[in-house]
């Protein structure tokens, strides 16, 4: 048996140390500056990282001023939404998307809808005070609000 | 259930219903270097790494599909099946969730049907292998589930206190338990309460319990005991599975940066009889680079009785009436050695190969403890307590 737990604990070692050299580092070269946005017409002024991320995974169905909260997200496997979680909630796709699948299957809730690029997320935004999404800082106009800015 | 969602779907068909259809599975291949008994995850769902099989696809492998509808702003229902490995020793159709759910307010959720209990931290999505670090949740705790969903109702309020969010869920309901492959009874008055806190990257997990179970077919054991007078009627009263209270308690958290990850988790479950009262805990931790995520887990499963009993006395009894006396000994040791205690050490890795697709290796250390047989099934006699084997594990978990 001796060997084994020899062996056991040298596989231990080698997964654990190294990993990460075989690990392709997945970090966007081109990051862009990112707003996150709610209506000029709602109440809500400023948001920190950590409150936009439990609106974005349903942790939280509220905005702090006690106001209902619904997300909007940018369509699959846009970098756009890749780096959005990455730095909102620290959470690589897959990982949001494992999120996703404990609240799918267990009945909990469903993932934000989603639209296809900056401009449609933001009219979409303007119209609705309830909302709130995300759109490259550069796509900014009145009809929308900046609640947080992500570098 | 799936008529009334139909018949709820074709009513609100002008209210714009919304409909989603997702669905999960694993395939796993496990590999068991202890021969005489089979290792697997749940004795509900028998694997047959080991002793059966060489390499097992029993173990882990599962799929489920699950169909949702959102019917407007506050009413929704789902229903889920999962196809998985059933005692008859077959794969067989389950439908694990059926429920409507009533969204009150923003905060405050009401469902009804059937719903998985959320007795451990994984224990509602367990069996969707893409959302676990790990390639199965510890077997050590999530083997004592006997009762896996309950048909009732649910209540879940969500509130803050300063920065910490907190969840608090009552479950009301009642439940078939499958106890193992002979042994079926009824969890009847299911109460439970679940309170999670969170607060940045830790979520703290408490959950108590309580079900009134009813298993049948043990009669002829405790009524044979009852009639050897006081020390049997004090065996029966000790090891009768007739009608229990039984307890769940347990707590647990985590702690996830996205970087790395720790999760522990303690759970007693609480037969009060010959059933078992065992607590099971782990530690596991996790660091993710990339696609990669290899962790570590400890866990261990302790029983809180003695799993033997001197049973009744044979001294001065006559030849027959001893041997009667001895048969129901043996009885009753066999089912307490039933009740078992081991412990795991594991290392694993999942890689994302792909965005639905999760491979997972894995590799645990396993000791059947204190003369029990541990969470192995169709233990054969050259079996022996104690002794430490390997189990590998290869499997791909998907989503879509």
């Amino acid at each position: 048996m001796n060997h084994l737990h020899r062996l056991f604990f040298f596989s231990l070692y080698l997964i654990w140390y190294l990993c990460p050299i075989f690990a392709l580092s997945s970090s966007s070269a081109q990051a862009v500056e990112l707003a996150v946005i709610v209506s000029v017409r709602s109440e809500v002024s400023t948001l920190r990282a950590d409150q936009v991320a439990d609106i974005f995974l349903s942790q939280s169905n509220r905005f702090p001023n006690g106001s209902e909260a619904v997300a909007i997200d940018q369509n699959l496997g846009s970098p756009l939404r890749d780096e959005f979680y990455g730095k909102v909630a620290r959470r690589s796709p897959a990982l949001i998307k494992a999120h996703w699948s404990r609240l799918i299957f267990t009945g909990r809730a469903q993932p934000p809808a989603e639209v296809d690029g900056n401009a449609a997320v933001r009219k979409l935004i303007a119209d609705n005070p309830g909302m709130i999404g995300y759109i490259e800082r550069a796509a900014l106009d009145p009809s929308v609000r900046a609640v947080l800015i992500v570098r | 259930m799936v008529a009334c969602l139909l018949v709820l779907s074709s009513g609100a068909a002008h209210a714009q219903a919304k409909w989603n259809a997702s669905g999960f599975g694993t395939v796993a291949a496990v590999r068991s270097t202890e021969d005489q008994g089979d290792y697997t995850v749940n004795p509900n769902s028998p694997g047959q790494a080991g002793h059966s099989k060489a390499w097992a696809f029993d173990v882990d492998s599962r799929g489920g599909v699950q169909l949702d509808v959102q019917l407007d702003k506050r009413w929704s229902a789902v229903a889920q099946v999962t196809q998985e490995k059933s005692v008859e020793n077959s794969y067989k159709t389950y439908l694990t969730w059926a429920n409507v759910k009533f969204q009150a307010t923003p905060d405050l959720s009401i469902r009804a049907g059937r719903i998985a209990l959320p007795l451990f931290l994984a224990a509602d999505y367990r069996k969707v292998g893409y959302a676990l670090p790990w390639l199965r949740a510890p077997v050590e705790l999530y083997s004592l589930m006997p009762i896996a969903n309950s048909d009732g109702i649910d209540a879940s309020y969500r509130w803050n206190s300063g920065d910490v969010k907190h969840e608090t869920t009552l479950s009301l309901g009642r439940a078939t338990a499958r106890l193992n492959k002979d042994v079926k009874g009824k969890a009847r008055n299911i109460v439970g309460i679940t309170e999670s806190a969170s607060s940045g990257a830790l979520t703290l997990r408490f959950t108590a319990a309580q079900t009134l179970l009813v298993v049948p077919g043990a009669e002829e054991l405790f009524d044979g005991l009852r009639a050897f007078g006081a020390p049997g009627e004090a065996l029966a009263r000790r090891y009768d599975v007739a009608k229990r209270h039984v307890r769940v308690f347990s707590a647990g958290f985590n702690y996830d940066t996205g970087d790395w990850f720790v999760i522990g988790e303690s759970g007693r479950i609480n037969t009060d009889s010959i059933l078992g009262d065992q607590t099971a805990s782990y530690l596991s931790a996790g660091r993710r680079f990339g696609n990669l995520a290899p962790y570590m887990t400890y866990a261990r499963l302790v029983a809180n009785l003695p799993t033997n009993t001197s049973g009744l006395a044979l001294d001065g009894l006559p030849p027959d009436v001893a041997a009667v006396a001895g048969v129901l000994n043996d009885a009753l040791n066999f089912q307490l050695r039933q009740i078992g205690a081991q412990d795991t050490a594991s290392i694993g890795v999942r890689w994302d190969v792909a965005p639905n697709l999760a491979f997972k290796a894995q590799a645990d250390r396993v000791t059947p403890r204190g003369g029990s047989i541990g969470t192995l099934i169709n233990i054969q006699p050259g079996f022996r307590s104690g002794r430490s084997f390997s189990v590998i594990s290869l499997g791909l978990d998907f989503v879509f």
